[in-house]
């Protein structure tokens, strides 16, 4: 069965349709075109597919296209103004924590809604806030870094 | 695949009754959603996420209510829960990942009536209650007699669970939820353990003590004969070491990729040790001696 | 090169391809989508062993939406491989292992390719299943490939079978010598098998151009390798076939389709593409990918090791029952790997190990981050722990006893440079406080060493084109996966030729432009194309001051290029844009193109006259064991690198910490589990566990300085050999918590509880 999707993204209104069994991910990628969320696991077990839906990180593999009717959904795209890199996309460049990129989408998006909450993370908001980001590429060393730098920079203190 | 949303939940039971096995409920979808990409697509889908009145937590006397739509976001945030009922924060601070605890709800966890599902040895052990919807009306059921096998429960097809009820422990218990795994993030519990102790006045006794387990048998259970035998007893390290080889014996694992059933039972025996232990602590200032 | 003298190399900019990534630009394969391009899926055995009877698409021909259902019958009846064309593209008669392809759809949407799947019919005849390697080789084993030979070093009287690599690794006389040793250690260590698990999936896609030629986009880590396997099995010759890569989400050796009879999921595309004529795109699922395509071999590990009271080690012997799989794949090249490193990287005056890669019905072996060391390393250093307790001995004053220096050989190397080993050794000792540092009970402290060579040829080549406004375009084989195109190379040859990092771009691989490589393997990206573009850089250099030596009426040889300007040395007045040179090269020479490559006879003869320098490691940490559950937490990690000159400080950097990362995952938490029928049980990610970053601890790198590699600059290879030893570090610190020894990975929870249990300490 097909449905019309009205949704918010990255604060423009925009519309598709999908089917009833489409994930909110599949709609945004294959739909909508939006590439920079990326598909992994496909099953909530990685959070290459993080956005923001409704001020909330969620895994949008497991969420239905349906869902994004009326809802105000944030993704990679959404982040930079115009060439100026939000502090967390620019943080993750700079510690180099970017290396093959492909969990980074999913970890910026889950970065910037724990330093919109605080920008004093404590190791522990830290795990909480990316422990449900899986990266083979790093080890993590790099992307802890970034977190600091992206609070500092964000908090003033850099 | 037919998709609905039903907008209250006497339209949701119809859609229920007329599709009966056809029809799956789909709440935060995290894991449905799986289902239908990796096993068969429902004939239809239900969204309830559009019926009024089912995402609230509010105390009721001795108890919480807790609606079926609250998300386990919601429950691990809210005060009320951490303060009071412990063990079920517990149960829901270490469940999969922020980002699946932002939409999975309590309802569908219990539904999904996994064995191994994070909130339900907690449920058990806190003896909470569920409102259960059918065509034709409501009862409160208790959670120990909900659960009837893997994916299994007293819900049928054709029921729905609206609220559950968890009333506040008794004035002076303490207890915890230990929940084995490998990574300590992103986790299935290989072995969850929920433990409820109750000192008696002059904190020297168990006046009661709950025990639940979860990932060791076809349901979460409680461990009745362990509680028994504890029950009235003066606590030392002797009577925790029975408790904990009693409790492991009325597990009845199997052997997965996960682990073997030989490991989990290992592991109740532990977890269940260390849970008598840190309760009791908690409960009476006392080291197990 | 003094390292005063460089302007970039050694620094750490902004990764080339960088702001892409952080923004979410599609530029993965998995991103691409062709024009009515159509999906393609493929149907896997549903045995692990047994006789393909009969395969009828006709039903799902029949589907409104499908355009095509291929079949080893609708393609050339040609095998492919690396050291044995043992495998087809689509099974022909046999299938052998659970994820082989059988056949595979192309159709309007992924939803009616999955129906196409279901209503293939496959009459199998199921035959009996061999799991474990050594038990494969007893004559009462399922025979996995009727037609091909034993490897000609195996006596006909050895009644082995389904063995397809032996290697053999011999100094001395091991026998001899064991017979007259003071003590002796005889263990058995085993590993299991690994997935390489890259975030993003494999993809494939073709197209037929007009002109009859095949595009294929593959996130493929070797393009060349590709359009040679993808050509071979179609029956197309080479300048028929395009290969554009695109950039690719990981790969750790599990993209490198084409170096190994991995998942052909290119030529199984192309052929699809070829009989819908419209174009084709194959995503893989992820739990697909667990079972079907290459991964990180199991290995059993016998180990001997006779020494002397003083601790001198005097001769080692063994035996390797190395994976390799339903099809040879890399398993040959990987198992002689783990039978040369069995013999260790300490002094070792007598050796004999026998390593034998063995068919079994299980995913095939691929050229995973290290193949072959990971493995040998587990065993070797757990093992050179045994020793030392059996000995009495510190385990560290144990290595450093029997460590080599320059001009010594070891196994498998007949001469070192220079070697850095003790160093890596001492600094990982003062580093994790070994000696030092109060452990609470449950606590233990561990070391491991590990060398890896950059895995032996081929070359590559790289070709730098100076654009009209001093802007420069590189062209190399390797692809960009975190690996040297976006950090290493844009450095070097921005360094040569005097120009800003951001001014250089290298470009994707096209295997109709650019040069052939042999791909981003085997810790032979700097190497090989860092050498090939610092050439190609300063060739083109030399035909720049060539035409600007008149202009400037001075002498090629008294010209250098400084930020963007060609100047006489001692005279900077004296200068000339590089734009301007570069745009008058139309006049002169057409363009300004430089051409390098790595000439790969050249290194291996120099490596034979001077010795080989080893980029040597040593890894140490303290773990705290739980005595009622088994989970092993890591509270310390150090991990201490010799990689010649860092071209890319942060680059080198990321790699140890991931490479370390990766193998802590395969000591802590991963492997493929199977049930005997060879169904892997844990294809998905929810009990397919990597490690999340709660587990990780910060990993402390040192790297050390003075021993100058093969590579540009005196760079090394820094991919793999970090994989080389977290597993047996981490080992040696549970026994040094714990007491007991386990020789089976995982260090799982249950593994590490059962042994402690077997011990009496839980």
């Amino acid at each position: 069965m097909s449905l019309t999707i009205n949704t918010t993204i990255n604060g423009k209104s925009v519309s598709g349709s999908a089917e009833t069994s489409t994930s909110l991910l599949d709609f945004l990628r294959d739909t909508l075109e939006y590439k920079g969320t990326k598909l992994c696991c496909n099953t909530g077990e990685c959070g290459a597919c993080t956005i923001i839906y409704n001020g909330m990180p969620i895994n949008s593999c497991v969420t239905m296209a349906a869902d994004a009717i009326g809802a105000e959904i944030t993704t990679i795209e959404g982040l930079a103004d115009g060439d100026k890199l939000h502090p967390v996309q620019q943080a993750f460049i700079d510690t180099g924590a970017v290396q093959c990129g492909y969990c980074t989408p999913g970890y910026i998006i889950s970065v910037k809604a724990l330093l919109d909450r605080t920008t004093k993370p404590t190791a522990e908001d830290i795990e909480e806030a990316v422990s449900g980001n899986i990266c083979r590429c790093t080890g993590y060393n790099k992307i802890v870094d970034a977190i600091h730098l992206a609070a500092d920079r964000i908090a003033g203190r850099a | 695949m037919n998709y609905f949303e039903p907008k209250s939940v006497d339209e949701a039971l119809s859609l229920l009754a007329k599709y009966g096995e056809e029809a799956k409920v789909i709440a935060g979808g995290t894991d449905v959603m799986v289902d239908i990409k990796y096993k068969e697509e429902p004939g239809c889908l239900v969204n309830i996420k559009k019926i009024p009145g089912l995402g609230a937590i509010q105390e009721n006397g001795g108890n919480l209510r807790v609606g079926s739509l609250v998300t386990i976001r919601e429950i691990e945030t809210n005060s009320i829960v951490r303060e009071r009922l412990p063990v079920f924060w517990e149960a829901c601070h270490q469940f999969a990942s922020l980002q699946i605890r932002n939409t999975a709800t309590v309802g569908g966890n219990i539904c999904r009536a996994s064995p191994s599902g994070e909130t339900l040895a907690p449920l058990l052990v806190l003896e909470a209650k569920g409102k259960l919807a059918f065509a034709d009306g409501e009862k409160s059921e208790p959670f120990d007699s909900f659960f009837q096998g893997p994916g299994k429960t007293t819900l049928g097809y054709k029921g729905l669970l609206t609220e559950i009820e968890i009333p506040y422990p008794p004035n002076g218990s303490r207890g915890v939820y230990l929940k084995h795994a490998v990574r300590g993030a992103m986790d299935i519990a290989m072995v969850g353990v929920a433990v409820l102790v109750t000192p008696d006045a002059a904190k020297n006794s168990l006046q009661d003590v709950r025990i639940g387990l979860g990932a060791v048998a076809p349901t979460p259970i409680r461990a009745t004969k362990t509680e028994a035998m504890l029950r009235g007893k003066p606590v030392d390290a002797a009577l925790v070491k029975e408790a904990a080889a009693m409790a492991a014996s009325e597990s009845s694992p199997i052997s997965d990729q996960r682990s073997s059933a030989e490991n989990r039972r290992w592991i109740v025996e532990a977890l269940t040790r260390r849970g008598l232990q840190q309760s009791w602590q908690a409960a009476t200032g006392k080291e197990v001696a | 090169m003094a390292k005063a003298e460089f302007k970039i190399i050694g620094t750490s900019p902004a990764r080339m391809g960088g702001v892409e990534r952080v923004v979410g630009k599609g530029v993965y394969g998995i991103d691409l989508m062709l024009k009515d391009q159509l999906h393609g899926a493929i149907l896997r055995s549903q045995y692990a062993h047994a006789k393909v009877v009969s395969i009828d698409t006709s039903e799902a021909k029949k589907i409104p939406g499908v355009h095509t259902v291929v079949t080893a019958a609708d393609a050339p009846n040609v095998r492919f491989g690396r050291s044995y064309f043992d495998r087809h593209i689509l099974a022909r008669d046999k299938v052998r292992f659970m994820g082989d392809p059988v056949a595979a759809v192309a159709a309007e949407s992924p939803a009616i390719a999955k129906q196409a799947l279901k209503k293939i019919k496959v009459v199998y005849e199921p035959l009996p299943v061999a799991i474990d390697p050594e038990e494969a080789t007893k004559p009462e084993a399922p025979t996995l490939h009727e037609d091909m030979p034993l490897p000609k070093s195996i006596p006909a009287d050895a009644k082995l079978k389904n063995i397809c690599g032996h290697a053999v690794a011999h100094v001395g006389d091991a026998e001899k010598a064991m017979a007259e040793a003071d003590v002796v250690v005889e263990e058995v260590y085993e590993t299991k098998m690994i997935h390489p698990q890259y975030l993003e999936p494999r993809i494939a896609a073709a197209q037929m151009e007009p002109n009859g030629r095949l595009t294929v986009w593959a996130n493929a880590q070797a393009p060349f390798p590709v359009r040679q396997e993808t050509a071979k099995t179609l029956g197309l010759s080479l300048n028929n076939v395009r290969v554009i890569s695109a950039g690719l989400g990981g790969g750790f050796g599990g993209k490198g389709s084409g170096i190994t009879s991995g998942a052909a999921i290119e030529p199984i595309c192309g052929l699809l593409a070829i009989k819908a004529k419209r174009p084709v795109m194959i995503v893989l699922d992820k739990a697909e990918e667990t079972i079907s395509t290459t991964i990180r071999a199991g290995a059993k590990m016998y180990i001997k090791t006779g020494v002397k009271k003083d601790g001198t080690i005097v001769a080692r012997t063994g035996k390797v029952f190395y994976d390799a799989g339903g099809y040879s794949g890399f398993g040959v090249q990987a198992g002689g790997r783990c039978t040369n490193m069995l013999g260790g990287w300490y002094l070792m005056p007598n050796c004999h190990i026998d390593g034998y890669t063995v068919y079994t019905n299980k995913q095939v072996c691929g050229p995973v981050r290290g193949p072959g060391g990971p493995q040998a390393a587990f065993a070797v250093e757990s093992h050179m722990d045994s020793i030392a307790a059996k000995l009495g001995m510190d385990p560290v004053e144990f290595r450093l006893k029997n460590t080599p220096k320059p001009g010594d050989k070891i196994v498998g190397v007949p001469k070192l440079r220079d070697v850095s080993l003790g160093e890596t050794i001492r600094i990982a000792k003062e580093k994790i406080g070994w000696g030092k540092v109060k452990l609470e009970k449950n606590q233990g402290v561990g070391i491991a060493t590990g060398s890896w060579i950059e895995s032996a040829g081929p070359g590559g080549g790289a070709i730098v084109k100076v654009n009209e406004d001093g802007s420069v375009t590189v062209h190399i084989g390797k692809i960009d996966m975190g690996t040297i195109p976006g950090f290493g190379i844009p450095m070097i040859v921005a360094e040569e030729l005097g120009v800003p990092v951001e001014d250089v771009t290298v470009v994707n691989v096209d295997t109709d432009a650019s040069p052939w490589d042999a791909g981003t393997v085997g810790s032979r990206g700097i190497l090989v194309s860092g050498t090939a573009s610092r050439l190609a850089a300063i060739d083109a250099r030399n035909q720049i001051f060539k035409m600007a030596a008149s202009q400037l009426e001075a002498s090629p040889d008294d010209l250098e290029i400084v930020d963007k300007q060609i100047r006489v040395k001692g005279t900077p007045a004296k200068a000339v844009a590089l734009a301007t040179i570069a745009t008058n090269a139309h006049n002169v020479i057409g363009e300004v193109i430089g051409r390098g490559y790595f000439d790969n006879v050249a290194a291996v003869a120099e490596e034979k006259q001077h010795g080989s320098s080893q980029p040597f490691t040593a890894h140490a940490c303290i773990v705290e064991v739980n005595p009622d559950t088994g989970n092993v937490k890591i509270l310390k990690y150090v991990a201490v690198h010799d990689i010649g000159q860092p071209i890319h400080k942060a680059a080198v950097e990321g790699q140890i910490e991931g490479a370390a990362a990766m193998s802590i995952g395969q000591a802590l938490c991963e492997q493929v589990v199977f049930d005997t029928n060879g169904r892997t049980m844990n294809p998905s990610f929810v009990d397919y566990l990597m490690p999340t970053i709660n587990m990780m601890p910060r990993i402390e790198t040192t790297l050390v300085s003075g021993y100058p590699g093969a590579g540009p600059y005196g760079a090394k290879g820094a991919g793999e050999i970090a994989c080389v030893p977290p597993m047996a570090a981490i080992a040696n610190a549970i026994y040094n918590a714990t007491g007991v020894r386990i020789k089976t990975l995982p260090l799982s929870p249950e593994n590490v509880l059962r042994a402690l249990k077997e011990a009496g300490k839980a």
